[in-house]
């Protein structure tokens, strides 16, 4: 059985271009133009994963999401325009997996779902504990990292930040997520923390920490461990 | 006046009676060798010095003191008030007529002395005050000052108040009602009120409108306020006056600063207007050719040709979305009250996340990047500085070939992000025009919106930063981006909580 995809925009071109994309791939691909519409389908056939425009003609994309996560723990890719940033952090705190900004590729669309439906249902089954890519190795259990082989020796803050990471691997983790559940949820603002120890993490970790491969920067939004 | 000189009366009589008994003992002494007439002259001097020294009544009582001593002690018949020769007697009254006439000369000289003297105060004060007002720049600052200059010229309690756009009274909660009812009324007439006026004569202070009927700024309060004390009711009004007008300049530099700020705005909107006409047209019609020819042909075209054409359509659709974003980010910029995004930002991670990008275009990895360990974070809006290096970034692989350098250099004050290529570097003349919007250095046909450094200037002086364009030794540019570094945030170890 195939995939189902729900794509929620308001805007028909780019509406009938997803939905080509993905149907070519192999997904079964429903489409929803307001909220309430959306509601609905979700109601009569959950989807595997969801695509969601952030602004619809009969409100924000924004209100879908909690109202989704009271019961589903179904992966949601949020698309948003440049000018949307506060929106797509808040969209992202509320519990949306990942995000795109317009204009988009069809390949990063492609991404962005293939790591949503890779991390579907972690938060009930065991969780990844093994990380590898290149040179990086992370296993969480055995709470190790190697580079080429060699153990990398991290702090205790160090490797909590990076075990955080894993968890979410490929996915954006916002700086208010990192902070929270790190540090403390009344952490959330000290973001220069975040800097310091990001800093420290890549110069152990990356070739070159100028470029990095493994720990990117989701500029202004926070951090995405590199799945591929 | 009378309550003034109460506490003195005791000093002036003393005064008096030293005076009287001084001028006797020295007549006395000089009595073997003087005349009568000399001994008359030392009492008219001591009567001359209570007169200037002393109030009218008390130099009266020491002239008929004088004259009565002079008698008693020296006139014949001594030791009596009797005087028994005509020519003592009219010398005795002319010297009374005489010692009354000084006295009430001089102490109408007194009086005018003080009030030269009080009109001397209050000029400096106002020229003080001018002086300082030039100097102001809000409104709140004229309403201390006011206050202070009104507090130094009258014994109080005085109240000054300035009006909002409405032309009401601001914080008027905050005064007595019957005040707040006097500043309104006397800011409605436009004219002063209260004792000596002929508005209102009946009020216990005068009322003053800071400004004209139409241009109202406020009003003011002043006690005490005497019908007959025209000198301060004049003092008063100058004083307001001289702060209507601070507030005028204030009001009419906020307006015009407000003018420019709009016909800046329009410049750009009719500059945009000018350049979509070009810009945007061109990278429009490359793309529907190149689609409906697609469309149209396909069948016809070789794979190849089919390639260049889908190549072409999404590279220039790529290109007008930068030209977008960098138009948007413009007229954002230039619109006032728009905040920066701003927390603390490592340049590094923005610098990397910068070339995640730039590197598609990059393909034989002409940008080499230097970025030192260790540096201190800076207060900036990140996406805002992304945005700013990557146009950097975008125009050194557009307008060069060869090796592009990406430095960074931290000093104590500032950070250096500097982008360097070889191109063919950048005329003298053009060096500050090429960072105004749709001015393009380059003339070699290729297309450019000559937005992007307009776009970069203005993202750097919103962060109190300076993009300088700087010749290269060798050949070609230098684009630098110099960052102010500001106090570090303090760092102590935070605690950890347990991850689930």
């Amino acid at each position: 059985m195939s995939l189902r995809v729900l794509v929620v925009e308001d805007d028909r071109e780019i509406r009938t271009l997803v939905q080509s994309a993905l149907t070519v791939e192999g997904f079964e691909v429903q489409t929803a133009v307001t909220l309430s519409e959306a509601m609905a389908l979700l109601q009569h056939s959950p989807p595997d994963v969801i695509v969601l425009d952030l602004g619809l003609p009969d409100g924000e994309g924004l209100q879908l999401v909690p109202e989704v996560r009271r019961n589903s723990g179904v992966p949601i890719v949020v698309v948003s325009a440049r000018h949307q940033e506060a929106q797509k952090i808040e969209v992202l705190d509320a519990g949306a997996d990942d995000y795109l900004t317009k204009p988009f590729s069809v390949g990063e669309l492609l991404a962005r779902i293939r790591v949503a439906l890779r991390h579907r249902g972690t938060a009930l089954a065991a969780a990844v504990t093994v990380h590898a890519l290149d040179d990086l190795r992370i296993d969480l259990a055995a709470h190790t990292v190697t580079r080429d082989g060699a153990p990398l020796h991290l702090t205790p803050t160090e490797f909590k930040l990076l075990a955080r990471l894993v968890r979410s691997a490929g996915r954006v983790v916002t700086h208010r997520q990192l902070l929270a559940d790190v540090w403390g949820p009344e952490y959330t603002e000290h973001t220069h923390y975040l800097r310091l120890y990001m800093a420290q993490l890549r110069a152990k970790i990356e070739r070159d920490p100028a470029e990095p491969r493994h720990l990117l920067t989701e500029t202004g939004v926070g951090y995405r461990l590199a799945a591929d | 006046m009378n309550s003034q000189a109460a506490p003195f009366t005791v000093r002036s009589w003393a005064t008096v009676a030293s005076l009287l008994t001084v001028a006797t003992a020295v007549s006395w002494a000089l009595e073997p060798h003087v005349s009568l007439t000399s001994q008359a002259m030392i009492y008219v001097l001591a009567v001359v010095i209570a007169a200037y020294k002393l109030p009218w009544v008390e130099s009266a009582v020491c002239a008929v003191g004088a004259v009565s001593a002079l008698n008693f002690f020296f006139v014949p018949p001594r030791g009596t008030l009797e005087v028994d020769n005509r020519e003592h007697f009219i010398a005795l009254t002319t010297m009374l007529a005489v010692a009354l006439v000084i006295s009430r000369l001089a102490s109408g000289l007194r009086r005018e002395t003080e009030v030269a003297q009080r009109n001397e105060r209050r000029a400096h004060q106002l020229q003080t005050l001018a002086t300082d007002l030039s100097a102001v720049t809000a409104p709140q600052e004229v309403l201390t000052l006011g206050r202070d200059a009104l507090a130094a010229a009258f014994a109080g309690p005085c109240t000054l108040a300035l009006a909002n756009k409405a032309g009401e009274l601001d914080q008027a909660d905050g005064l007595e009602p019957a005040v707040r009812d006097g500043m309104r009324h006397c800011m409605k007439e436009g004219a002063v009120l209260g004792p000596g006026t002929g508005r209102w004569p009946g009020l216990e202070a005068w009322y003053l409108p800071l400004g004209d009927k139409g241009q109202m700024f406020g009003a003011a309060c002043v006690r005490p306020a005497l019908a007959a004390d025209e000198g301060g009711r004049e003092h008063a009004q100058a004083l307001c006056a001289v702060l209507a007008q601070a507030l005028w300049r204030l009001s009419l530099a906020s307006s015009m600063l407000a003018a420019q700020g709009e016909a800046q705005r329009q410049q750009l909107q009719s500059t945009f207007l000018a350049a979509i006409s070009h810009d945007l047209r061109t990278p429009l019609a490359a793309i529907v050719a190149a689609a409906s020819s697609l469309q149209a042909q396909r069948d016809r075209l070789g794979q190849a040709e089919q390639e260049r054409l889908l190549e072409s359509i999404v590279s220039e659709a790529s290109y007008l979305c930068t030209m977008t974003e960098n138009t948007l980010q413009l007229v954002r910029l230039a619109t006032p009250g728009q905040d920066l995004q701003r927390s603390w930002e490592s340049i590094e991670e923005i610098i990397g996340a910068v070339l995640a990008r730039v590197r598609q275009h990059d393909p034989t990895r002409r940008i080499r990047s230097r970025v030192p360990e260790g540096l201190p974070l800076i207060m900036a809006d990140p996406v805002l500085l992304a945005q700013l290096i990557g146009n950097l970034l975008d125009n050194a692989l557009k307008y060069s070939d060869g090796a592009i350098d990406l430095t960074v250099e931290a000093g104590p004050e500032a950070i250096e992000v500097c982008v360097k290529d070889r191109g063919p570097g950048i005329a003298e003349a053009e060096r500050e025009t090429i960072f105004q919007p749709y001015v393009r250095g380059d003339r070699s046909g290729r297309r450019g919106t000559g937005l992007g450094l307009a776009v970069c200037r203005a993202i750097a002086q919103a962060h109190g930063a300076q993009l300088l364009l700087r010749p290269r030794h060798g050949g070609g540019s230098s684009f630098c981006l110099v960052l102010p570094v500001e106090p570090q945030p303090p760092v102590a170890e935070l605690p950890l909580t347990e991850l689930p």
